[in-house]
C-alpha cells in the first residue's frame, strides 16, 4: 500500500520505486515485481471478466506490456502499480469488447475462496459469500470495478483514480455508493 | 479553515483501517463514523470477507514467467548498441571473405584446363 506523505495527502511514496529503477537499468530485476503483482492482477482481471482464461490471457498480455513498457515509466505522481493496474485495466476493456458482452460467468458463478473453521460455519460462509456476489454483480461496472480494486487489490482511492481515469474523491463516492447498495441488497 | 470530511471521505479512511486489520467498531470509530452509518462498514466488512484474491495457476506463473524471460533476452542486444555494430560488422566481413574465396578458387579451377590447352 501506498504511504501518504504527511501534510500533502495528494503525495505518495511509491513502496516499489527501488524495484522499478533496478528494472529499467536491468530487466531481469522485472521478477520482483511479476512476483509481487501477478496475483493481484491475476485477481483483477478475474474478478472482471470471469473466467480462469480470459484472466489469464489478460495477465499475460499486461506484464508483457509493462515489461515492453517499463523503460518509458516515469513516476509523475502515480504509482507503479496504479500504471500497473491501469494496464490491465485496458486490457480487460479489450478483452469485453473483444468478447463483445460483458462478463462471461456472473460472479456468483466463481469458485469458493478456502474457508477454514467448522462445517457449520463454512456452510454459512459460503452461503454469504454466494449472497456477496450475486449483489456485486448487479452494481454498475464503475462501482463494482471499484469495490474489486479497493478490496481484492488493496489499491488506494488515488490510486484507482489513475487506473480508471477519476478523481480520487469521485473513487470515494463510487466506493460509498457500492457500500450503501451492497448493504440494502444484504440486509 | 478545513471543510469537515465528507461521509465518502470518512467511509475511505474506515475502509483504509478495515484493510489494514482493525475491527470494524475500532474502523468506524477511528474514521468518526456514527452509528446510523454502521451498515455501511458490515456491507464493508463482508466484502472483505467473501473477495478473496483468486490463486493463480502454478502453471501459469511459470509459464508466463518464462516468457518474459525470453523477452527480457531479446532487448539485449538494443541496449549495447555497440555490440550490434560489431557484430554486423564482422559477420559481413566474414561473408565477403568466404564469397571473395569462393570466386576466386572457382575462377582458378576454370582458368585451369584452358590455359593448360592455349600452351600446349
Amino acid at each position: 500500500m501506498s504511504v501518504e506523505r504527511r501534510g500533502d495527502p495528494r503525495a505518495t511514496i511509491d513502496p516499489d520505486v527501488s524495484d522499478v529503477r533496478a528494472a529499467q537499468r536491468d530487466l531481469a530485476a522485472f521478477g520482483a515485481l511479476y512476483r509481487r503483482y501477478l496475483d493481484r492482477v491475476y485477481g483483477y482481471c478475474f474478478y472482471l471478466l470471469g473466467d480462469h482464461h480470459d484472466a489469464e490471457d489478460a495477465t499475460e498480455r499486461t506484464f508483457l506490456a509493462a515489461l515492453g513498457a517499463i523503460g518509458r515509466y516515469r513516476d509523475e505522481g502515480a504509482s507503479f502499480r496504479s500504471w500497473l493496474f491501469r494496464i490491465a485495466h485496458n486490457q480487460i476493456a479489450n478483452a469485453l469488447r473483444a468478447r463483445g458482452r460483458h462478463r462471461a460467468t456472473a460472479l456468483n458463478g466463481v469458485s469458493e475462496p478456502a474457508l477454514g473453521g467448522d462445517p457449520a460455519g463454512l456452510v454459512g460462509q459460503a452461503e454469504e459469500s454466494r449472497r456477496l456476489r450475486r449483489a456485486l454483480d448487479t452494481l454498475a461496472d464503475d462501482r463494482r470495478q471499484v469495490i474489486i480494486l479497493r478490496f481484492v487489490d488493496g489499491l488506494s482511492a488515488r490510486e484507482i483514480g489513475v487506473v480508471l481515469g477519476r478523481s480520487p474523491g469521485a473513487v470515494r463516492v463510487l466506493q460509498h455508493r457500492a457500500l450503501r447498495d451492497l448493504a440494502a441488497l444484504l440486509a | 479553515m478545513t471543510t469537515p470530511p465528507t461521509l465518502a471521505e470518512r467511509l475511505d479512511r474506515a475502509v483504509d483501517e478495515l484493510l489494514g486489520g482493525a475491527a470494524p467498531g475500532v474502523a468506524a470509530a477511528t474514521a468518526g463514523l456514527a452509528q446510523a452509518d454502521r451498515s455501511l462498514i458490515d456491507a464493508a466488512v463482508s466484502v472483505r470477507a467473501s473477495l478473496a484474491s483468486s490463486p493463480v495457476a502454478p502453471r501459469f506463473e511459470a509459464r508466463l514467467g518464462s516468457r518474459l524471460s525470453g523477452m527480457r533476452a531479446s532487448p539485449w542486444i538494443l541496449r549495447h548498441p555497440g555490440r550490434l555494430i560489431v557484430t554486423g560488422a564482422v559477420g559481413s566481413a566474414v561473408g565477403v571473405g568466404v564469397t571473395a574465396y569462393a570466386v576466386w578458387r572457382s575462377a582458378r579451377r576454370s582458368s585451369g584446363p584452358a590455359h593448360r590447352l592455349l600452351h600446349r
